[in-house]
């Protein structure tokens, strides 16, 4: 589904990202953990070309995503959730989640709005339609942004920190959601410091540190028996 | 002082602010259509376009609406070979000049309104993919536009003033009509105050639609 070969990415001449190698499997849900500034976030942003990588090979769903590639193409089919929302704020809940489909898809009105529904049905929100964000607490949403990705009927999600910026209580409520779409066979790239998220339903887990893969495994393996000394001090710190 | 003299000219210079308001009207219409190609331009990815943009917007604020005024009026029957200059053509290069002029003041604006919407807007639009175009026109330019509302204002106020301006090409508007009543009645004392206040009532007014636009539109600002 995602085949990454030797991505490099460079911000002026910061290195941050220096040869990652890496393989989504279709319906696979990959966790990638690492301290701050390790490169998650510039990772998870080429893979929708967010960024345009310095060097490397990047091919989403059979699509190699170099240059010449209609960049709106690829995004169509994969999703991402921002740390910080990122819902537009003059907007209704529905709304946002519409956008898209009508004028990128050019969905039909009834049909998007329909489509829409359901899908805050799904997250928990179908009575919170016409409310605009900013009446919204941050894990409500959140999930609005998780229905307004999946609007879209992408084949991928990619999910950047998505509980991060939540207090405490609301993160249980995104992680419900995330946790229903990885069992209804999402293929899923999650960056989190949630390790509980990781163990139940990661595949996989990837430990990035300064550009490159350090570590990964099957989660409870990696967790538990750690191979690389890197890995060990970054868990321990978090565990 | 002889205050019958304005009485007695208000509806005259009412002429003229009705000309001033139209004369206004014309350029800020202009003005706001090239503003926000200009402002577009200022942003775009493209060297050439950029530069051509920043060419511009230096030009019309770094030299004087009066000279822009005349290089209008006179450049265009020039660079055109006309012979004789078409009825009434004295408000289409003025309403043009004036709005070549606003254009740079508003495509500043309408820059900064782009530029003051957080990042992440745009990454979320062009995420669901969205061209830029339509981020643009459905996410950043709505929200952009909120925070132009009192810049603009300002401007069009701004412009209002120096439409007086346009009295040096004969165009009787406000201030052209006074100074021909003052002419004609030596009285300037009381007839320049009378124009003051109608500039004055014009210029509040439009504050006060600002003002209402703001209120109108702000409730949402925090959407
Ligand atoms: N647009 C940019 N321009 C310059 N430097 C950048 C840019 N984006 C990221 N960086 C730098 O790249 C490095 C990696 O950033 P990145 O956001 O990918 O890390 P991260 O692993 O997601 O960290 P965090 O856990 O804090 O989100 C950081 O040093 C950051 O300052
Ligand atoms: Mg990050």
């Amino acid at each position: 589904m995602i085949f990454v070969k030797n991505l490099h990415k460079s911000f002026g001449k910061l290195e941050v990202l220096k040869g990652i190698d890496c393989h989504v499997h279709e319906k696979e849900v990959v966790v990638v953990i690492g301290p701050s500034g390790s490169g998650k976030s510039t990772f998870l942003r080429c893979l929708n070309k967010l960024e345009e990588p310095t060097s490397g090979e990047i091919i989403v769903d059979g699509i190699p995503l170099n240059s010449e590639v209609n960049v709106n193409a690829i995004r169509r089919e994969v999703g991402m959730v921002f740390q910080r929302f990122n819902l537009f704020p003059h907007m209704t809940a529905i709304q946002n989640i519409v956008l898209a489909p009508e004028v990128v898809r050019k969905t039909n009105k009834e049909e998007a709005r329909k489509i829409g529904l359901e899908l805050l049905a799904k997250v928990g929100l179908y009575d919170k339609a016409d409310e605009y964000p900013d009446r919204l607490s941050g894990g409500q949403q959140q999930r609005v942004a998780i229905a307004r990705a999946l609007a879209m009927k992408p084949k991928i999600m990619l999910f950047d920190e998505t509980t991060s910026a939540l207090d405490p209580e609301m993160v249980g409520e995104v992680l419900a959601v995330m946790k229903d779409l990885a069992r209804e066979g999402m293929t899923m790239v999650v960056v989190t410091h949630e390790m509980g998220f990781a163990r139940e339903v990661g595949d996989r887990v990837i430990f990035m540190d300064e550009g490159i893969i350090m570590e990964e495994g099957e989660p409870n393996e990696v967790f538990a028996n750690p191979k690389n000394p890197r890995t060990k001090v970054f868990l321990s710190k978090i565990l | 002082m002889n205050w019958h003299v304005v009485v007695d000219n208000m509806p005259i210079l009412a002429k003229g602010a009705l000309l001033t308001l139209e004369l206004t009207a014309g350029a800020v219409a202009i003005g706001v259509v090239i503003g926000l190609f200009m402002a577009l331009a200022r942003l775009s990815k493209h060297k050439v376009v950029r530069a051509g943009a920043i060419a511009y917007i230096d030009f019309f604020r770094g030299t004087p609406l009066l000279v822009q005024i005349f290089l209008v009026y006179f450049g265009i029957p020039m660079l055109l070979k006309w012979q004789t200059m078409p009825d009434n053509y004295q408000y289409t290069a003025g309403i043009l000049a004036m709005g070549l002029n606003s254009g740079a003041y508003i495509a500043e604006i309408f820059r900064a309104g782009i530029q003051s919407i957080d990042r992440g807007q745009s990454e979320a639009a062009r995420s669901l993919g969205m061209t830029q175009a339509q981020a643009l026109r459905y996410v950043i330019l709505p929200q952009a536009f909120k925070r132009t509302i009192p810049p603009l204002g300002n401007e069009f106020i701004a412009l209002l003033k120096d439409s007086s301006l346009l009295s040096i090409i004969a165009i009787q508007e406000l201030f052209y009509t006074g100074k021909i009543i003052v002419g004609r009645t030596y009285q300037p004392l009381p007839m320049y105050m009378a124009v003051a206040l109608y500039y004055l009532v014009m210029t509040q007014l439009i504050a006060q639609w600002v003002a209402y636009m703001e209120r109108r539109l702000g409730k949402n600002d925090l959407r």
